[in-house]
Formats: C-alpha cells, structure tokens, sequence
C-alpha cells in the first residue's frame, strides 16, 4: 500500500468515530435539561419573546435535525458564541491552542525522556531493587493530585525559596510579549532575539513542566517496563541471546522492538493528560485552553464547554491518526485493521 | 478449595458452608499478605481509613464545621493538630471527616458501575452481532475525552450534588468494567459448559448469570479497587474546581481549594493535609488494586 493512499484510509477510518465524537458533545448540553432559552430571556420575558427565542435558536425542531444543523455547523468550523467572552468559541479556542500546545510539548516531553529509560531500567531486572523502589514511586505517581501538587511546588519554590516567578500567567507582566510568530512566548523570544522575554517565559515554564512531567512520567513508566519485558521474553531477543550476542546488542534489540508499542502508548496517554494539564494550567493561571475550558465549565458558559470538549476529542483523534503515521514509516508491515 | 473441618462432629449443613465460606476468606487474606506485600499495605492503608472514617464523630477533637471565629488561620499546634483553616475550622478533624466522603463516594460509584458494566459486557458479548459493534464503538468514542474533563462537564450540565458526582462517576467508569467483562465472554461463549447449558435447554438469562457471570466476574472484580481510586481522585478533583461538593463541607478537594490561596501568603497546612490525606488514601487503593490484579491474573503482573 503507497504512503498517501495509508494515510488517506487512516483518515477516513475516523470518520464514523468522529461523528459519534460530535453527537457526544451534542448530547452532553442536552442532557442535563438546560434552559438556554431561560437563559437569554432573562426573568421578565414574555410567552410570546420565550417562543420566538426558542425558535430562533432552532430549539421547536425535532432532536434528530438539530444535530443535523450542529454538525454542519461544526464541519463548517463553527462553534457557537461563548455567553462569557461574548465571541465566537472558535476565536476564543485558536488563540489559546498554541499556549496550552507549548506546554504539552514540553510537559509530555521531558516526562517520556524521564519515564521511557526508567521504565527500560527496571525491566531489564524485573523485580530487582529499581523495579521495586520505581514500582511503588510510579504508583505514588498515579496517586498525587496534578493541581495539590502545583499549589506545593508553588509554596516551595516562589513562597519560601524564591527561585521561582509568581504563578500567573506564562510571563512577568513587566516584561513586553515577543511578536507573534509561532504563539509560543518562548520560542518566539528567541526568533526575535527578544532574550528578555525568552527569559522570563522559560522561567515561568518549569514549574508547571516539571509537574506535568511528573504526573506524565508514572504511566509511562510502568508501561514501558511492561512492554520491554514482553519483548526481552519473545523470540527474537531469545534467539539472539541465544546466538551469544553481546548484551549491548541485545539491548539495541530490545529498544528497536519496544519502540512502538511505546510510543503509541505515549500518543494514547496525551489525551488523558490533557484533562490534567487543564488543572495545572487553572493553578498557575496558564490562559491557555484548559483554563479556559475549566473556568466555562465552573460558569456554566455551555456553548463554550461544548466547543472545548470536542476540540480536545478532535485533537486526540489527530495524535492517533499522527502516530498511526508515524508508526508505519517506523514499521511499514503494520497494516488497518 | 474445600476446607473440611475434622473437629466439628455431625454438622448443621448450613454451618459447614457458613464456616468453610468464612474460612475461604481468611485464607484469601492470608493468600494476598504472603503473595503480594504491597497489596497488604494497600489493604491497610485502606483499612486505617475506613476505620478513621466510621469513627470520625469519636476521633475528631473538634467539630469539622464549627468556626472558631478567634482562631482563623493559625498554624499547627496542640490545641489544633493541623493548623485552622481560614473560616477558623479545626483542619485535623476536616481531615478525618473527609474520609467519609472518599468512601462515600468511591463505594456507590463503583458498586454502580459494576451494576451496569457488567451486564452491558455479559450481553454484549454473549449477544455479539450489531449490538456489540454499536456499544464497543460507543465506548471507543468515549475514550476520545478526557474523563476529568467529561466528568467535570457532564455533573456541571446536570445539577450539581453529591448524589449527581456519585452517579456520574459510576456511568462514565461502567464501560471499564462492561469491556473486561465482555472479553472474558466472548473467551467462554463456545466452551462446554455454556454449550450444554444452552443444550439443556436453559434461558438467555439462565446461561448469562448463572453459568456465565460466575466465570466471568473475576477480571472485572480485579479491577475494582484500581477504579475506586480513580473515583476517589476524581470526586476529589471535581471538589477542588468547586464542581459538585462546595466549599465549607469538609471534603478533601473542596479543602485543597480553601487553601490554595493561603499558599502564597505562607499558610501552607491549610491545603498540604487534606491533599497528604488524599494521596494517602488513592495510593493505598492502587497499591491493593495493582496487587489484587496481580493475583487474580499473574500474566498481568507485566501488562498494564
């Protein structure tokens, strides 16, 4: 099979999936027996403004055909208006991905580059020393509340030591933000040769990478281990122990094999620890996405929370299709099923 | 298996089963501390809160709601183990109060869960056909969110109350339960047994929970504890954004949001022991839940 034509069957492979993605988000708003309608009227309403809102909103038509208008609406790229900002969810959402997209990719980042070796160490000797102590550490790892563990960080290291910025906002609000190019304080610091800025943006980004990577690390760890035994126990690296090859290459062996089960499994985490890094973006008032979905969702701004669940859900599908991408040019045996 | 107890002369029918049952137990729990370590520690984490939770009113020295207006944030001391909150509430006994909730809501939501799950696997891969497509793609579909985003969506679109974070919790983590379930029917749905028992002429719903949920339970009972942690996090978490449980009750993630602004200001306790507390608790749940996995299926000791 050519690479275009894998890719475009990975892709239309979705379709159905994104459809049910989108009808879930439909439902989400209907089920809780809202009232827009309530909403907009406000108190003094009469019977006859309250049935002229309903059918402005489409609200008189049946449920199967107000899907119909939703989903056309989505496909056209259109989410509603937020009740809270007053402007097209849509704008709201573009502004804010690349903010929260910075601080994934360095979250997720340095928890795969603490998480991946670890994980390798400790099934290179299942249920030695390390694999114990890091047993019990990645399970303390699953235990500890993301946004408990950013309020203590921020204690630490801005209340009693110092050494970090407060905890609002990606940047020292003294400092003048670099042209946009990329939407990443950093990066577009360095482009412009803005070190002032670059500055201040990396350093109001550890605090918060460093705690995605920790919560980012734990699962990752005990999944690599998981498949790095597997491998070390199948035939392959049997028979090229078996062969006397030296324990250096073996190992060469056991990471090219691991690989991608690895790596999917790294794609697959990042849509749970998008749910997470919404709360530490909420604790270091981030301003990305999930601090704007979260606070739509505590205000009730529904058009808003519609728009986020399904841009998050959209975003997942697309890791998926990327690393199912990646996956074949690494290993193109790997077929669709 | 069969415990037969030498010493008893002439037993009552129902005794013996009574005792051999209550002896199958102990000797499982003996089972679990020599096989698993870890789970046993697990186990009594979780046993220290249970009984921390089922005797709050006897071990708290104060009232968990009751404002010492005079003593507002004070830090930790004799009188106040745990510092004051900034209401002048005891922390200590919040503290020992919250447990109640953990388990309040854990236990609910997962027993629903299971309530659900379960059948919808039992049937769903019993039944097969069009039916199991059009579930396991819904839960497919499902997985695309993140579950503290849908559960924060779901119990803020639906009315916010405890009993709403509890039903919530239990129909979002049903599907966990329904997939085990239905793989382990779909292993069985051709062996013997349940072939003679469609022979013998049995009723669907004969061969489903009678011949069949015995066989097929054991995956998704494993995972139970690995899901109470999960319930007890995410309840918790719900709490922190004020979602669902709200502030002065004494429940440790609405406490974590109490505190979260005396962070800055240096008046750590407030929001460290509910969330030492929180982690405790969720730790021991998982430390039992990864054990019980391992033991009731020793292949999944490297998998997930």
């Amino acid at each position: 099979m050519s690479f275009q034509r894998f890719i475009f069957r990975r892709t239309l492979m979705v379709l159905p999936l994104l459809i049910g993605v989108v009808f879930i988000t439909f439902m989400l708003v209907r089920i809780g027996g809202l009232d827009p309608v309530g909403r907009l009227a406000g108190p003094t309403a009469t019977q006859a403004e309250f049935d002229m809102i309903r059918d402005n909103l489409g609200l008189d038509q049946p449920l199967w055909q107000q899907f119909g208008i939703y989903l056309g609406n989505v496909v056209q790229g259109d989410l509603g208006e937020s009740w809270l900002s007053n402007r097209p969810v849509i704008t709201d959402i573009k502004e804010r991905a690349m903010v929260s997209l910075e601080l994934l990719f360095w979250g997720v980042g340095l928890g795969a580059l603490i998480g991946i070796p670890v994980g390798l160490r400790a099934a290179f000797r299942p249920n030695g020393k390390f694999d114990q102590v890091t047993r019990v550490l990645s399970l303390l790892g699953f235990s500890i509340p993301t946004y408990w563990l950013a309020l203590v960080m921020i204690f630490v290291f801005f209340y009693l030591l110092g050494w970090a910025p407060p905890a609002i906002g990606r940047m020292s609000l003294l400092v003048t933000p670099p042209d946009a190019i990329t939407g990443s304080y950093l990066i577009d610091g360095l482009l412009t040769a803005n070190w002032q800025a670059a500055h201040s943006a990396a350093s109001h980004l550890i605090m918060p990478v460093i705690c995605l990577a920790i919560v980012s690390a734990a699962p990752i760890i005990k999944q690599t281990r998981a498949i790095a035994i597997e491998v070390l126990s199948s035939d392959t690296v049997r028979y090229a122990h078996a062969c006397g090859l030296p324990e250096r290459q073996v190992r060469k062996l056991v990471l090219r094999n691991s690989a991608v089960p690895v790596l999917t499994f790294v794609g697959t985490e990042v849509t749970g620890l998008v749910g997470t890094m919404s709360l530490i973006e909420y604790v270091f008032a981030w301003g990305g996405l999930g601090q704007y979905g979260l606070n739509a969702i505590i205000s009730g701004d529904f058009t808003a929370v519609q728009g986020y669940v399904l841009v998050l859900a959209l975003f997942s599908v697309m890791v998926f299709i990327v690393i199912d991408i990646v996956v074949h040019l690494i290993e193109p045996r790997s077929e669709l099923n | 298996m069969t415990d037969a107890t030498p010493d008893t002369v002439a037993p009552d029918k129902a005794f013996v089963a009574e005792r051999s049952r209550s002896s199958q137990i102990w000797n499982r729990f003996i089972g679990i501390v020599r096989l698993s370590p870890t789970a046993a520690v697990g186990l009594f984490i979780i046993g220290v809160f249970a009984v921390l939770a089922v005797l709050a009113p006897w071990i708290m020295p104060h009232d968990p709601v009751a404002a010492y207006t005079d003593r507002v944030l004070q830090a930790p001391s004799a009188e106040h183990w745990f510092g004051t909150d900034g209401n002048g509430m005891d922390v200590f006994s919040r503290v020992i109060y919250g447990a109640r909730f953990g388990f309040g809501i854990a236990i609910p939501a997962v027993l629903l869960s299971l309530v659900i799950g379960v059948p919808v696997g039992l049937i769903a891969g019993y039944r097969g056909g069009m039916l199991d497509e059009v579930l396991m793609r819904f839960f497919d579909g499902l997985r695309v969110f993140p579950s503290i985003i849908l559960a924060l969506a779901v119990v803020a679109a639906t009315g916010q109350s405890l009993i709403n974070v509890v039903l919530v919790l239990g129909l979002l983590d049903a599907p966990v339960f329904a997939r085990v379930v239905r793989a382990e029917v779909l292993a069985l749905r051709s062996s013997n047994f349940v072939e003679s028992a469609v022979a013998a002429g049995n009723p669907t719903w004969r061969i489903l929970f009678v011949h069949l949920l015995p066989n097929a339970i054991q995956g998704a009972m494993a995972q139970t504890a690995v899901r109470a942690a999960w319930a007890v996090r995410i309840s918790a978490t719900l709490a922190f954004l004020g979602v669902g449980i709200q502030a002065p009750t004494p429940e440790w993630g609405a406490m974590i949001r109490q505190g979260a602004e005396f962070m800055v200001s240096g008046q750590w306790w407030v929001a460290l022991y509910p969330g030492l507390a929180l982690i405790l608790m969720v730790f021991g749940l998982n430390l039992f839940g990864d054990g019980l996995r391992d033991l009731m299926d020793p292949r999944r000791r490297t998998a997930s």
